[in-house]
């Protein structure tokens, strides 16, 4: 119909077979459990009664024109993209222009250095359901390789008081048959070469704000 | 411009976690409560109702507000459901806003809710990370209070502020809380024999010693997890003279902006680099805030430098310490300059000179998504029609003369921010 270049392709119906499969690898065959009613309460003094209801549900998340991206995770390397036009580059990869002067320009694929700054960071005491037993950790948030945005991940390989802002920073692969082709396929290590600064005031306060966190993981099962 | 908006009136319910209610009944109280103050209101006044939920991941329903809607009788009228992750409330009042600023009604119901209590708290806070972009940000950093703590920590350093500094508005707005019988703090802390802050009035210290969340935020610079409802009748000013004189009150401003998803995509975007100059707002402030705040007062007439003096009372997203304070510069009631004075000079304490979140806020009050926003709006407006000693316990929380309040949502790491200016008639 058109061959406006900015249009993204869409695969034909028949087109996508999965030749390369790994879902079953992490964690065996997730069932779908669908759902269903798994017990009640009553509190007979102010006649209050409460249901517990089980959803349990598998998602197929589809890659489409980001597949590089998690392709490039599986592999062990950045992809990010970049605009022909203005070159902005991003990390995450946007597939079109930010900018509206550009309307709407394809990016292009380019790999990464992966290496960061550390444009700013938290120490978590405190997460979701999912991550409580890897407290307390350092997210940081690393300008990529020159992009113009930044990617937040989890900060290792230090103490979690002794992260700084603008601290260079590598990225650290897990062991490639654990990959998934998703973020936490990585994580982000001091760059060779960095030594912490001395403990201060602020420091002191941080560390002393995680001996609760720390004593309290060690009681979780 | 065209015709005057006004909220009529409205009510809140309380705001708790575990609470037993279901949101059809927290509906119908709150109009029931409504009519006690606008006793010419009924339900056949209605001509278009926006409901107003954030995430249908509490109630394990799809299109909840069709129960809503259904279980009031309200078969046959037209209605929408607005949803805009925290700024839902917010939202749903500026589309009840543009409803009836449009002419195409004369009376709107804005009811909106939130049923957090359905799950355990670290699950909620993995259903609401799924507002981030779970692709780049959810497995990776946890939670929403990550993400603003990383936030608040580059805004405390480039600002020269310290936690003390952000724990200030965390005690302020839950012992302001403390004066209001609907609040979760009061309900489950000041008034619970079990909670270690029963009868008590919180210092500074008390936010230091509570345990870590994400530096720099302790769990008291944190808002907490509600089921609850809000109801407002948004009308003509015709409509809200004749029947609702008392109680009205008009909205003589209304703004919306957006920002980016993730808050690492906003260090150097184009669009807000053209408004506000290379780098802004950073990873430190609220863009979206700024400019909805800033239509809002060219809306209502309000000088931007001149807004803290004007603004006489205002109920701002405190979903975290840190964000309330951040909310105050981007609002331009202080700048780079004088924040710190600003902040120590409690100038946002009922002394100060815009007294902020005296109904307790989301810190003290609650934050059940859907209402929060509805329920500021109210809060607000119980000042501007000198309401407030009769919803709060006491005269203490009551802003006497004040004509001009700010009333504002805001969602994700920033991502969608309303603001409202309010003014007594
Ligand atoms: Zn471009």
């Amino acid at each position: 119909m058109t061959n406006d270049k900015r249009l993204h392709k869409i695969p034909g119906h028949t087109d996508v077979e999965w030749d390369d499969k790994h879902s079953d690898e992490f964690r065996g065959n997730v069932e779908e459990t669908g759902i269903g009613f798994m017990g009640y309460d009553w509190d007979s003094k102010e006649e209050q009664f409460k249901v517990y209801l089980h959803y349990d549900q598998l998602y197929y998340w589809k890659y489409a024109e980001v597949s590089k991206l998690g392709k490039g995770f599986v592999d062990g390397e950045f992809w990010g993209t970049k605009c022909p036009k203005c070159g902005d580059k991003f990390f995450p990869p946007r597939v079109n222009c930010w900018n509206l002067d550009d309307n709407l320009e394809k990016t292009e694929w380019i790999q990464l250095k992966e290496e960061g700054i550390v444009h700013t960071f938290t120490v978590a005491g405190w997460s979701g359901k999912s991550s409580l037993k890897r407290l307390p950790f350092i997210l940081a948030y690393v300008i990529v390789d020159g992009c113009k945005t930044a990617i937040a991940n989890e900060l290792r390989g230090i103490e979690p008081w002794e992260a700084d802002f603008g601290m260079p920073v590598k990225v650290v692969w897990k062991p490639k048959k654990e990959r998934q082709g998703t973020v936490t396929d990585w994580h982000f290590e001091p760059a060779d070469g960095w030594k912490p600064g001395p403990m201060n005031e602020e420091k002191e306060r941080i560390k002393e704000l995680c001996q609760p966190v720390i004593e309290w993981v060690k009681t979780m099962k | 411009m065209s015709r005057k908006v006004c909220i009529a009136g409205g009510v809140a319910t309380p705001f708790d976690y575990p609470m037993h209610i279901t949101p059809e009944a927290m509906a119908a109280n709150c109009i029931v409560e409504t009519q006690h103050e606008i006793p010419d209101f009924t339900l056949k006044d209605l001509q278009f109702m926006v409901y107003s939920h954030f995430s249908v991941h509490f109630g394990k329903q799809l299109c909840p507000e069709w129960i809503v809607h259904d279980h009031l009788g309200l078969v046959g009228l037209p209605h929408v459901r607005i949803e805009n992750g925290g700024n839902t409330g917010g939202s749903a009042l500026f589309g009840a806003f543009m409803a009836v600023k449009s002419g195409l009604f004369d009376v709107v119901g804005v009811y909106g809710w939130e049923t957090m209590d359905n799950v355990t708290q670290s699950q909620g806070s993995e259903f609401i990370a799924l507002a981030s972009d779970t692709r780049y940000e959810a497995l990776a950093g946890g939670i929403y209070p990550i993400y603003y703590a990383a936030m608040a920590y580059k805004f405390m350093k480039d600002n020269d502020l310290t936690e003390e500094d952000f724990a200030l508005a965390a005690m302020k707005n839950r012992n302001y809380a403390a004066d209001n019988p609907g609040a979760q703090f009061y309900r489950s802390d000041y008034t619970n024999p079990k909670s270690p802050y029963y009868k008590k009035t919180l210092t500074v210290e008390d936010v230091m010693e509570s345990r870590l969340i994400s530096y720099p935020l302790k769990k008291l610079d944190c808002c907490l997890m509600s089921r609850g409802g809000a109801f407002a009748l948004v009308t003509t000013e015709e409509w809200a003279k004749k029947h609702a004189p008392d109680t009205y009150v008009e909205i003589a401003g209304a703004g919306l902006s957006s920002c980016t998803i993730r808050a690492g995509d906003r260090i150097d975007f184009p669009g807000w680099n053209k408004l506000y100059g290379k780098g802004y707002p950073d990873m430190t402030e609220f863009g979206a805030c700024r400019k909805s705040g800033e239509d809002a007062y060219d809306m209502a007439g309000i000088e931007y430098k001149k807004a803290a003096k004007e603004i006489d009372v205002a109920e701002i997203h405190d979903a975290f310490s840190s964000s309330e304070t951040q909310i105050y510069k981007a609002l331009h009631w202080c700048d780079k300059e004088n924040i710190k004075e600003f902040v120590r000079e409690k100038q946002t304490f009922l002394d100060g000179e815009v007294p902020t979140n005296v109904g307790g806020g989301l810190m003290g009050y609650g934050h059940p998504v859907g209402a929060t926003g509805i329920m500021s709006a109210l809060e607000c407006s119980y000042h501007l029609n000198d309401t407030a000693p009769k919803k709060h316990l006491s005269s203490k929380t009551y802003v006497k003369d004040a004509n001009t309040g700010l009333v504002n949502s805001h969602a994700g790491t920033g991502t969608s921010i309303s603001n409202f200016i309010l003014r007594r008639p």
